[in-house]
């Protein structure tokens, strides 16, 4: 009987100190994204003590993302979820936080961060209507392409993280300082890099670039779209050629879209095409927030030699 | 020597001319100075005037901003204090059609306005409603409570809604992606799966999504006769349903959707037999997707569902349990943002004579003009052996107009 009573002395022992050593080993803070920018930023602040995920990839059209059910369990699992807000997830998002059954996730709780607080949000409608096109009543959502908001951005996420996990807060604060140092290391060289930019004139397949223009000195003169959202006509094809070609404008930036209009334009007009990414993870060498805005730079930079 | 050269009327005069050269070549030298002096300054002022100006013009453009900023801040301010800010989001579909069949005619068939409100309840619960108007009259299609925020992967929901018993009787019909319900959808199920009643589903804590519904309603079906949704009625006499469905992307572009249904009812007594009887609904539903993530607009769906109904039913010889199994199955291709085509099979038997069936075969072009507005051409061959419904039967064309107004959306049901 003795030795039934050590294997049960031995059994409870271990099993205690196993549970002891399980509960050691803290378990990382589960993070989904919408959108990559905002997971690589967020691996950035939280390093080791987050586990990040984005739902896109990079290379859907983000008013377009398709509403996959197997979104459904990674939100259903995540401690934070982390969006760009202003509306740009409209079409997908809301769709699956109701079945995910994730109460501290959804918008207003404190595990959802609106990484648009702060943002001088710009193309605030002036008049909401459909005849208007596909019109984002917040204003431009794309606000990602400008680095400074890149900045406001990882803010967004150390204070969303700290709320939510005020004991790592010291640890949050200083991954952001040395994030946010880096970032302003390569906004000085992007500024440097994007001089031959300035006041260089485009038209725009969408109204994506609105952020990106206005840091580095573009300037928009038409959209390939008809209104946003709304595909273009003939007519409306020719007057932009004949613009390009009396403005003498010497680029066309397009982002996930079909590139057949703005070849077809290229053609007319003499002008160069380049395709640029409106959020990260869509190409190989912009697999990160830093990458993704020197990639766009360096693409325009080779276009504008091209032109 | 000095004196003695000023006493000498010569030098002096010399002198003088020399002095006064001197002086009026400074002069000169002077004045070319101050001349560009001037001109500098009136240059550096023309600058300045134009910095002034530019500063000026960027104070008012600023001005201006933050006016208009301002502007937007108090009108939704003054929005958000408003009552009516608490109002539903409200849309509208409108569907219509020209239809011509080669046995019944033609007809401008105004199929609905659907209007839709939506709006969150409490921090607990969100609440929608479905109100539809067709030429047949005005009905409550949906009018549901869902809970938001249960434990443990739940989710209720409860009020008149439709169930979740396969996956295009969920749909209302201007979602489809072709013209007209299948006739084994209508005649199985009884058309979209409206119920009133309350439901509960679980989602499973697994890596990929899977879903469980469990059920219970006064009757399931739009068109569903079999008992008077008014009467009370003992625990045998609603239906019970499960369900469990689930999905699997086999790659980032390829999906698999799967789902199995059961609707029983214990007991429905149909006049004229004595004997009454159980009615088991069946449903088996598969959806594959092409859905290629860099190429916008594009990709392929294939969707099929098979039904089984198990009833009493009166025939010649009298009353007998029938088993009918019929079902459909189409493939959508979307070609880019405008265009659509596809092709749609169905197969749908007589409930009380399942041998004899109904064969449809209705190719569909859709072409959207936008977002919010669609245009759908469809033909159907029917090949029908029911013989109930001239309307079922030989050649049919319908041309459907398809606009949605304000916030429209199912959700994730009709995904």
């Amino acid at each position: 009987m003795q030795w039934k009573r050590r294997l049960i002395l031995s059994a409870v022992i271990f099993v205690s100190l196993f549970r002891f050593a399980s509960g050691a080993q803290a378990q990382p803070i589960r993070v989904v994204t919408t959108i990559p920018d905002l997971a690589d930023i967020t691996k950035q602040v939280g390093k080791e003590l987050v586990e990040v995920e984005s739902l896109t990839r990079g290379v859907e059209f983000m008013h377009a993302v398709p509403v996959k059910p197997s979104f459904v369990p990674k939100l259903n699992r995540a401690n934070i979820l982390v969006a760009v807000g202003l509306d740009l997830e409209i079409s997908w998002l809301p769709a699956l936080l109701e079945p995910a059954s994730n109460p501290k996730i959804m918008p207003g709780q404190p595990g959802h961060i609106d990484c648009s607080t702060g943002i001088s949000v710009i193309d605030v409608p002036k008049s909401l209507d459909r005849a208007e096109g596909d019109v984002h009543p917040k204003g431009n959502p794309h606000y990602n392409l400008d680095p400074l908001n890149g900045k406001i951005i990882a803010r967004n996420i150390a204070d969303g993280l700290a709320r939510n996990y005020p004991q790592h807060k010291a640890q949050f604060e200083k991954n952001l300082a040395i994030y946010l140092a880096e970032l302003d290391k390569a906004i000085a060289r992007w500024q440097g890099m994007a001089a031959p930019l300035k006041g260089a004139k485009f038209v725009a397949y969408h109204s994506d670039w609105a952020y990106f223009a206005n840091r580095f000195g573009l300037q928009q003169v038409g959209s390939i779209e008809v209104k946003p959202g709304i595909e273009p006509t003939p007519n409306h094809l020719v007057g932009l050629a004949q613009k390009m070609q009396q403005e003498r404008i010497p680029l066309i930036i397009y982002g996930p879209q079909s590139d057949r209009y703005p070849k077809q334009l290229a053609g007319q007009s003499g002008a160069s095409v380049v395709r640029l990414q409106s959020i990260s993870g869509g190409a190989a060498e912009a697999d990160s927030y830093l990458k993704f805005i020197e990639h766009n730079l360096k693409s325009l930079l080779a276009a504008m030699k091209k032109s | 020597m000095v004196s003695a050269v000023l006493r000498t009327p010569l030098p002096l005069a010399t002198v003088l001319f020399t002095v006064l050269l001197l002086v009026s070549e400074r002069g000169l030298a002077q004045n070319s100075e101050l001349e560009s002096l001037r001109a500098l300054v009136k240059g550096m002022e023309q600058q300045l005037q134009q910095a002034l100006q530019r500063i000026d013009h960027l104070e008012k453009e600023k001005g201006t901003t933050a006016t208009r900023v301002d502007q937007v801040e108090k009108s939704v301010r003054a929005g958000q204090s408003a009552p009516s800010a608490l109002n539903p989001a409200i849309g509208m579909a409108i569907d219509a059609t020209a239809e011509q069949r080669s046995k019944a005619g033609g007809t401008f068939n105004f199929r609905s306005a659907e209007i839709g409100v939506s709006a969150s309840i409490d921090p607990y619960a969100r609440g929608y409603a479905i109100f539809n108007g067709s030429r047949d009259g005005v009905e409550v299609e949906e009018a549901a409570m869902v809970t938001t925020s249960l434990p443990w992967n739940l989710q209720a929901r409860g009020g008149r809604f439709f169930a979740e018993f396969g996956r295009l009787a969920k749909f209302h019909p201007h979602e489809y992606a072709f013209v007209n319900t299948p006739l084994s959808l209508d005649r199985i199920v009884g058309g979209e799966s409206k119920a009133d009643g309350v439901e509960l589903s679980y989602l499973f804590s697994t890596p990929f999504f899977l879903r469980g519904t469990v059920g219970s309603y006064n009757q399931l079906g739009a068109e569903n006769q079999r008992l008077d949704d008014n009467k009370s009625r003992s625990w045998s006499r609603f239906t019970y349903l499960s369900r469990l469905t689930s999905y699997f992307d086999l790659t980032d572009n390829h999906s698999i959707e799967l789902g199995t249904s059961l609707a029983f009812t214990p007991s429905i007594r149909i006049a004229g037999d004595p004997q009454g009887g159980s009615r088991s609904l069946s449903g088996l539903d598969l959806t594959y997707r092409y859905q290629p993530l860099g190429t916008l607009y594009q990709g392929v769906t294939v969707g099929a569902e098979l039904f089984g109904n198990s009833e009493r039913l009166e025939r010649d010889s009298g009353f007998r349990r029938m088993f009918a199994v019929g079902g459909y199955a189409y493939a959508e291709a979307k070609l880019n943002r405008h265009w659509a085509a596809g092709f749609l099979y169905d197969n749908a038997p007589s409930l009380a004579s399942p041998g004899k069936k109904t064969h449809s075969y209705s190719p569909f072009l859709t072409w959207n003009l936008s977002e919010f507005n669609r245009l759908r051409l469809q033909y159907g061959y029917f090949d029908d052996k029911v013989r109930e419904d001239k309307a079922e039967r030989g050649q049919q064309f319908f041309l459907q107009w398809t606009t949605v107004l304000g916030a429209h959306a199912h959700g994730f049901r009709t995904r």
